[in-house]
């Protein structure tokens, strides 16, 4: 009986969507102008000049299946349900697309998303070294509740920069960070610190490349050689985390000669007898006063509406995040090899982030309005492969995380929360089908040249997960589409199309789908396995293992 | 052109060497060449014994007999210049072939950042270049793209410590290791060694029949190509590709290699019943086949208490499934063309702790270099009487890894583009290879 209702209910779910996203009953008086469509106008009109003067043809625009797909796996890290795509493809409204949008960015599944993508980019370090993980995970807790109260760009980096922590530094070969405990996120903060060892060098690195967006650390060792940074503007840099050092010279506060910062603010570089100041990029110093840390005035300085590098570098990593490659990529490495794909877009993504108030759910808004966005991924014209013109989608690669939970979300897999929750230290969990995908799947590629490997391959074919999904036996969703009653066959392959590829199939492919199942598939005696192989086929298609 | 060369350029450029001042069908051009000038070489490998936790080199290469911090171990002859711990009997035997490095002087002594640096030759930058693993390096140098084989097969890693330092790095995903054995922290006991050293899902599921499977496959292969007519490009393409490979791996003889129960009982009893062992014998398997980077690891040298007790076993081990993997590489004449390197993220402590142990020490500490290549018989490189400084022959990983190199005839300045667009040697410049140990 149990098994009967749960077939029941999900196929209930399948064929009768109950998601309404702001289907809200009462008409809204005329809203003011959105500012997200103002700036995914502005966008648009940028590209299509570039377009215009390249005499490049864009590809079309995406139906409805194809937006579908991409934007729930952009916004909110997995492909649609079933009952999801129908719902959104049969709706009438021909605002659906910025409606489902503004849905989206509200999702409980939204900030846990991007607070994941976000802690991957800003702590990397924690998915490949298990003495580190820890720290990603807490890190990760303080990142969900910023997406998940949209706080301002420039208030959670000011925070992550000036938050309270303690050093200690008695093990030379591991510091310890601690948080303030009378800071509620305190030890959360301060895991990022721990992550990067509590090291004014690595902190330097980090911040700079980050949320300056210029990777400076090559020259830690000696100059950049292939960029005007020196060893010593490395360091100045990484002075403004000198407090993190055991201090040497008298403390601020220390009766005597009061100096602004003692030594807070200067550090040696290692190898030499050479002592360097904090001191920003243009070389400016700031005025130093003992009430103002270091990093009080690093912050300050670098979410200062006049600084030239914040608000670029951080709308580009939004955008980066929707087009698979950034207007300038690697997002992190401006020189004379890399120049922004649209210079006047970049300056112009930079002054709208910033003077709408870093808000970067509207600027997610915005990017997942424009025509660019939803341009399809099929290329139309030749001039379109070039992936920095943004003339059609580009196809991307599928984090582990977004291609494990869309194959919960294809197949019905119910994966109980504590698989969910387990965090693995750097262990795969072999009865954890995420746990291995997660590890199997690990990749730091961008999105855009993602590669697929052997193992990904043979797991995919052959392994347990799809194994037991495409398993009548053990199947959630494909044993109900098999068994439900008064469906013919081309309308079990039709909902393991929308299940899988979150569209319909085409009329070629139904006859050919339809008719394998219609003749018993390859041996010609079961059509229930041959519904299982069409199942296996669509799950280990790139349209589902792509994000298009 | 221009535009299509945009296209892939990343990609392009990671191919081969390249040096990004000549013109595209110059290199292009020079990269047919390489192709054929490798097709003349004889065929290399190169095995590397990887020792996860830092192992005591103190009593296993140089040791300090008559010194308090030598311990309780004895030496014995492997060859007239050279002698070794006397837990590693069999071994010795091969001591012509074998030689050792007393003058490793390392800059980390974390087993994550150690274990980055030897493996990648870089210090971890958080979050900088994506350095390869030192296996994807000389894979892609000595390795034949289209084997039915992969080039770099990893056998029981223990990536734990730096993931990153067992990856592919900016040379992508094509030159990543195959793992077999993944997660494996007790050498396999209590395990079905047979089972764990198989490629993972290398079987089609049990209730799928051949006919079935084939009808999936050439379904599946309707939707690639369909879904890449209209979306071309490298990652469609990579993606066929990689089940292209995965399925061959599956049809062909080629994943056969995996299967140890064709080898005799004694071959297999040889080598030592146990993960390293069957580790080794799989590593000779896979030469004979031509695969030219494989690594075995044995794990557990983390000897901060009871050093000398787990020495002896974990020497044991290594001792008994080394030899015998010399012994089988002379026998069928590869041992002149397969090198085999020994080494960890460190080394330990010369000084005894209180709990008979040893500490991490990057300090002053050895390696070894033997086979194909390799003047053996001899140490290069002296440490302090009580082990804690080196006197003669400072070698650096740099130093380390460019000798690796070139044992192997690959030119360790060699350039590969990397993930931010600039080219980097395989082995930073300026390294001093310790050109006595090479033929």
């Amino acid at each position: 009986m149990p098994t009967r209702l749960r077939v029941a209910a999900l196929l209930a779910a399948l064929v009768f969507p109950a998601t309404t996203y702001g289907a809200d009953p009462a008409p809204e008086p005329k809203p003011v102008k959105d500012p997200a469509d103002t700036i995914a106008a502005m966008i648009d009109r940028h590209l299509a000049k570039d377009w215009e003067a390249r005499g490049l043809i864009p590809a079309e625009l995406t139906d409805d299946a194809e937006f579908v797909r991409r934007v729930y796996l952009d916004i909110l890290g997995r492909a649609p349900k079933a009952s999801e795509s129908r719902a959104f493809i049969d709706d009438k409204d021909p605002n659906k697309r910025a409606k489902l949008i503004d849905h989206l960015v509200k999702m409980p599944g939204h900030a846990n998303y991007f607070a994941a993508v976000t802690r991957a980019a800003w702590l990397p370090q924690t998915t490949t070294n298990f003495q580190l993980a820890q720290f990603g995970y807490q890190f990760e807790v303080w990142l969900r509740t910023q997406f998940r109260e949209n706080t301002p760009a420039d208030v959670m980096i000011k925070r992550l920069l000036t938050v309270k922590v303690t050093v200690n530094n008695q093990n030379p070969m591991f510091r310890f960070v601690q948080g303030d405990p009378t800071d509620p996120d305190g030890q959360r903060l301060a895991s990022f610190y721990q992550a990067n060892e509590g090291r004014p060098e690595n902190m330097g690195a980090s911040v700079s490349r980050l949320f300056v967006g210029v990777k400076l650390e090559c020259a830690q060792c000696h100059d950049h050689p292939h960029a005007p940074y020196t060893k010593a503007q490395f360091w100045q840099f990484a002075a403004f985390f000198a407090e993190l050092n055991p201090l040497t010279g008298p403390r601020p506060g220390f009766v005597g000669p009061l100096q602004p910062q003692s030594d807070r603010n200067t550090i040696g570089i290692p190898g030499t007898d050479q002592k360097v100041t904090a001191t920003f990029f243009d070389g400016k110093n700031p005025d130093w006063r003992p009430d103002r840390s270091p990093r009080l005035e690093l912050a300050d300085w670098l979410v200062s509406k006049d600084n030239p590098y914040f608000a670029k570098n951080m709308a580009n990593r939004i955008w980066a995040h929707f087009f698979g490659i950034g207007i300038l990529d690697p997002v992190d490495e401006p020189g004379e090899n890399n120049q922004p794909s649209h210079p006047e877009l970049m300056n112009d993504l930079g002054k709208v982030f910033a003077e709408n108030g870093f808000d970067q759910r509207l600027m997610i808004r915005a990017l997942a309005r424009t025509k660019a966005y939803q341009l399809t991924s099929k290329m139309t014209h030749p001039g379109q492969a070039d992936p920095r013109r943004f003339a059609k989608m580009s196809l991307k690669g599928l984090t582990p995380t977004q291609l494990f939970d869309s194959l919960v979300a294809a197949t019905g897999f119910r994966e109980p929360a504590f698989m969910r929750n387990q965090q693995n230290f750097g262990f795969v969990q072999p009865n954890n089908p995420r746990s291995t995908f997660l590890a199997r799947f690990a990749s730091n590629e961008r999105p855009t040249e993602a590669n697929t490997t052997i193992l990904q391959a043979l797991m995919l074919m052959n392994g347990q997960f799809i194994g037991d999904q495409t398993d009548l036996s053990k199947s959630e969703i494909l044993a109900s589409i098999a068994d439900y009653p008064g469906w013919d066959t081309k309308q079990k392959v039709t909902a393991l199309f929308l299940t899988t590829f979150s569209r319909n199939p085409t009329p070629e492919e139904l006859e050919k789908f339809s008719s394998y199942v219609d003749r018993g598939g390859a041996k010609g005696n079961d059509k229930k396995q041959a519904l299982a192989d069409v199942f296996w086929v669509l799950l280990n298609s790139p349209e589902f293992l792509f994000n298009h | 052109m221009s535009r299509s060369f945009t296209l892939d350029r990343r990609h392009l450029l990671r191919v081969g060497a390249v040096s990004t001042a000549v013109s595209m069908s110059g290199w292009m051009g020079k990269l047919a060449q390489a192709a054929e000038e490798k097709k003349v070489k004889p065929k290399r490998s190169c095995i590397l014994l990887w020792m996860n936790g830092g192992p005591s080199t103190i009593d296993l290469w140089d040791l300090k007999v008559g010194h308090e911090n030598g311990g309780p171990y004895k030496e014995i002859e492997a060859a007239p210049d050279l002698k070794i711990g006397e837990h590693l009997p069999k071994l010795a035997k091969h001591g012509k072939q074998i030689a050792v490095l007393r003058g490793m002087s390392t800059k980390e002594g974390d087993h994550a950042r150690g274990t980055y640096l030897m493996r990648t030759g870089q210090l971890p930058g958080f979050a900088g270049i994506q350095y390869p693993s030192i296996g994807s390096l000389i894979s892609k140098e000595l390795g034949d793209p289209k084997a039915e084989l992969p080039n770099f097969i990893s056998i029981a890693p223990q990536r734990f410590f730096a993931q990153e330092a067992f990856g592919p790095g900016f040379l992508g995903p094509v030159h990543a290791p195959l793992i077999v054995g993944d997660n494996q922290f007790n050498n396999g006991q209590g395990q079905n060694i047979d089972t764990i050293l198989k490629v993972a899902d290398l079987d089609k599921p049990k209730a799928i029949d051949d006919m079935t499977h084939t009808a999936r496959l050439e379904m599946l292969r309707e939707m690639q190509e369909a879904f890449a007519a209209d979306r071309p490009g490298m990652v469609s393409k990579s993606h066929t590709a990689a089940y292209d490979r995965a399925i061959r791996l599956m049809q062909s003889d080629g994943g056969k290699v995996f299967d140890l129960t064709t080898e005799k009982n004694e071959v297999r009893d040889k080598y030592g019943r146990n993960l390293f062992g069957q580790g080794c014998l799989l590593a000779r398997r896979l030469v004979e086949k031509g695969v030219s980077f494989i690594e075995v690891t044995l794990g557990n040298w983390d000897t901060h208490g009871n050093n000398f007790e787990l020495v002896k076993g974990l020497c044991g081990t290594l001792d008994t499934a080394w030899a015998a993997l010399m012994d089988d590489l002379k026998d069928r004449g590869l041992l002149d063309t397969t090198t085999i390197v020994w080494m960890g993220e460190f080394g330990r402590t010369p000084k005894i702790n209180q709990g008979r142990g040893r500490d991490h020490f990057p300090n002053a500490w050895s390696t070894v270099i033997a086979g194909g290549g390799i003047k053996g018989g001899q140490a290069v490189g002296k440490t302090s009487k009580d082990g804690t400084t080196v006197e003669e022959r400072k070698t650096t990983t740099a130093d380390f890894l460019a000798t690796v190199c070139l044992a192997q005839g690959i030119d360790p300045e060699k350039t590969n583009m990397s993930n931010v667009n600039r080219p980097i040697p395989i082995v930073d410049r300026g390294a001093k290879p310790v050109t006595e140990v090479l033929q």
